[in-house]
């Protein structure tokens, strides 16, 4: 068995137990079901190219996105747990190399994140299935949506573990960057109507163009915007998942 | 067949030299004792012996195997068992074992073999479905000392595996230990329990401040530095006036203890017990019991310790 492949098997090992997956579920059925339907007597319709989604349609989708980003703060735990834990040197001190741990921790990233959005997805199916759209482009989109997303988040979680030793310290940064990203993005509600300064802020959130692109991927529509947005999310995926090799690459014992 | 050989080996962070031109030479099916205080430069020679680190200058072979070239090569061959612990959290001791064998592609079928060997060795059978946060510092570090022997492997290093192990689990272990050299493994031993290395170690090079003072075998050791012995005269009553009769003795440091123990320590040991036991004798000084101990390593490795901060 490849290293990169036996490193993937022992992060999901670790990662991954009921707990996480209940979460995983629960968490979304909440915003889905309870916020969703609670919020249909404040926002009826949103439209959304030229038609017009019910909002337990439009959060569940935007659900999606938010799940796989939540999920792929996996990464940062792992690469964190391992630091605090002793096991990085330990598996440094074994048969692997430091590409061979990177790329296992990105693998699994991208596997949590579809995972989690199959998860939400196939929650989500009764509140979204009237309106969906799947073509042959639309389905490589939301994978590419997931996979994308999982690796710009992973990153970014990443980072911040290489640079963080305490508990605290660590939770807190993970918890108010995501936080910020989860309602400054159009994950549970649309950009048109709000502020302008917000509308701003809500594109300058990677969270955003990944919610776009999934409910593009369900809902159809693809449109200019979304190609470009598509190319955006790709361009600082790549950046900061260089970022955060050169990190872990330096990182010394 | 040496299976480390160092050359001028050192390594510097910033402007400190942690170590400092080091010659090493161990030979295969042994267990080498490396011994030094804290902050010797102990973890930072495991760190470059198991390609953790790249040295700062010198020549490092490890199996053959030049260690700068090719460490990868290396680590496939080696164990190591790190001074700080290491554990995954969420995991319980069998999944633990089973886990890391898998990290090391051991076929599933030796791995479960494998596990209930070791679960049994290291006693951890009662405790297997703990998860890791759960155990106590001793049992976390029989873990991952365990966990070292899932895979196979040329060269073991272990960095001060014994802290915080009971005496009994420390007894085993170096037990266990002893064993698994007979069967061909090499040991790479790191301690400052200067009676671990004295009872396990087939050689040993103390280290200080970077720099390697002395490698011998323990014995050689001993011949070599501990010519001082002590000697213990216990006397039957208390007497006043022996401080006066013991003070024209030379060549030795004699200590009185309320009035009647003598502790003699001196390189002419044997001659020294003579002149005491003639004085004695003619004094009409009755003796209750008298013991001779030979010098340990451990006031050898503080005699050459204290000898190399002297002179610098």
């Amino acid at each position: 068995m490849h290293p990169i492949i036996r490193l993937v098997n022992r992060n999901l090992t670790i990662s991954i137990n009921p707990g996480f997956l209940i979460w995983q579920v629960i968490f979304p059925l909440i915003y889905i079901f309870v916020a969703g339907f609670a919020y249909t007597s404040l926002i009826q319709e949103v439209p959304f190219g030229n038609k017009d989604l019910g909002y337990p349609a439009f959060i569940a989708s935007g659900m999606i996105g938010f799940n796989i980003m939540n999920s792929t703060l996996v990464s940062g735990i792992i690469i964190w747990n391992d630091r605090r834990h002793g096991m990085f040197e330990q598996i440094m001190s074994g048969p692997f190399t430091r590409a061979d741990y990177i790329l296992s921790n990105i693998i699994t990233i991208g596997i949590v994140g579809l995972i989690s959005a199959f998860l939400i997805a196939l929650v989500g199916y009764p509140v979204f299935f009237e309106s969906i759209e799947f073509s042959i482009i639309t389905i490589p989109m939301i994978i590419f949506a997931a996979i994308t997303g999982s690796v710009l988040f992973g990153s970014i979680a990443s980072i911040i573990s290489t640079r963080l030793r305490s508990s605290e310290g660590f939770n807190v940064i993970i918890n108010t960057i995501f936080l910020f990203f989860a309602f400054v993005s159009t994950a549970f509600y649309p950009a048109e109507g709000a502020p302008e300064p917000l509308r701003t802020a809500f594109y300058i959130n990677p969270l955003t163009y990944l919610v776009d692109i999934i409910r593009t991927g369900i809902f159809g529509n693809i449109t200019e915007f979304v190609i470009l947005e598509m190319t955006i999310l790709f361009s600082v995926a790549a950046t900061l998942f260089v970022i955060a090799t050169k990190l872990l690459t330096k990182l010394d014992f | 067949m040496s299976c480390i050989h160092a050359e001028h080996l050192s390594k510097s962070y910033g402007n400190t030299k942690a170590l400092d031109d080091v010659f090493l030479s161990v030979k295969s099916g042994q267990v080498f004792g490396f011994l030094g205080p804290n902050g010797a430069g102990k973890s930072t020679i495991i760190k470059l012996l198991t390609t953790l680190v790249s040295p700062s200058s010198g020549s490092l072979t490890i199996l053959g195997i030049d260690a700068t070239k090719n460490p990868l090569a290396i680590r496939h061959q080696v164990g190591v068992v790190l001074q700080q612990p290491s554990y995954e959290p969420t995991l319980s001791v069998e999944k633990s074992l089973e886990k890391y064998g898998m990290m090391w592609n051991i076929p599933k079928n030796e791995r479960k073999k494998r596990v209930e060997i070791l679960l049994r060795d290291f006693d951890l059978v009662d405790i297997r479905k703990k998860k890791n946060e759960d155990l106590s510092i001793g049992q976390r570090r029989r873990v991952q000392v365990a966990r070292e022997f899932m895979h196979d492997m040329k060269l073991l290093f272990l960095d001060e595996p014994t802290v915080g192990l009971d005496p009994s689990a420390r007894r085993k272990l170096l037990d266990f230990l002893k064993q698994k050299v007979k069967t061909g493994l090499t040991i790479f031993y790191t301690t400052h329990i200067l009676s671990e290395a004295e009872y396990l170690c087939d050689e040993i090079a103390i280290i200080d401040k970077g720099k390697i003072l002395t490698i011998n075998s323990p014995d050689a050791l001993k011949n070599k530095f501990g010519k001082k012995k002590t000697i213990k005269i216990h006397l039957l009553e208390k007497n006043t006036i022996i401080s006066s009769l013991l003070s024209n003795i030379p060549d030795c440091k004699v200590s009185l203890n309320n009035g009647t123990d003598i502790v003699i320590h001196s390189e002419r040991s044997e001659s020294v017990l003579l002149q005491i036991l003639k004085i004695l004798n003619e004094n009409s000084i009755e003796i209750e019991d008298l013991s001779a101990i030979p010098t340990s390593l451990e006031e050898i490795f503080l005699e050459m310790v204290k000898y190399d901060a002297s002179n610098n």
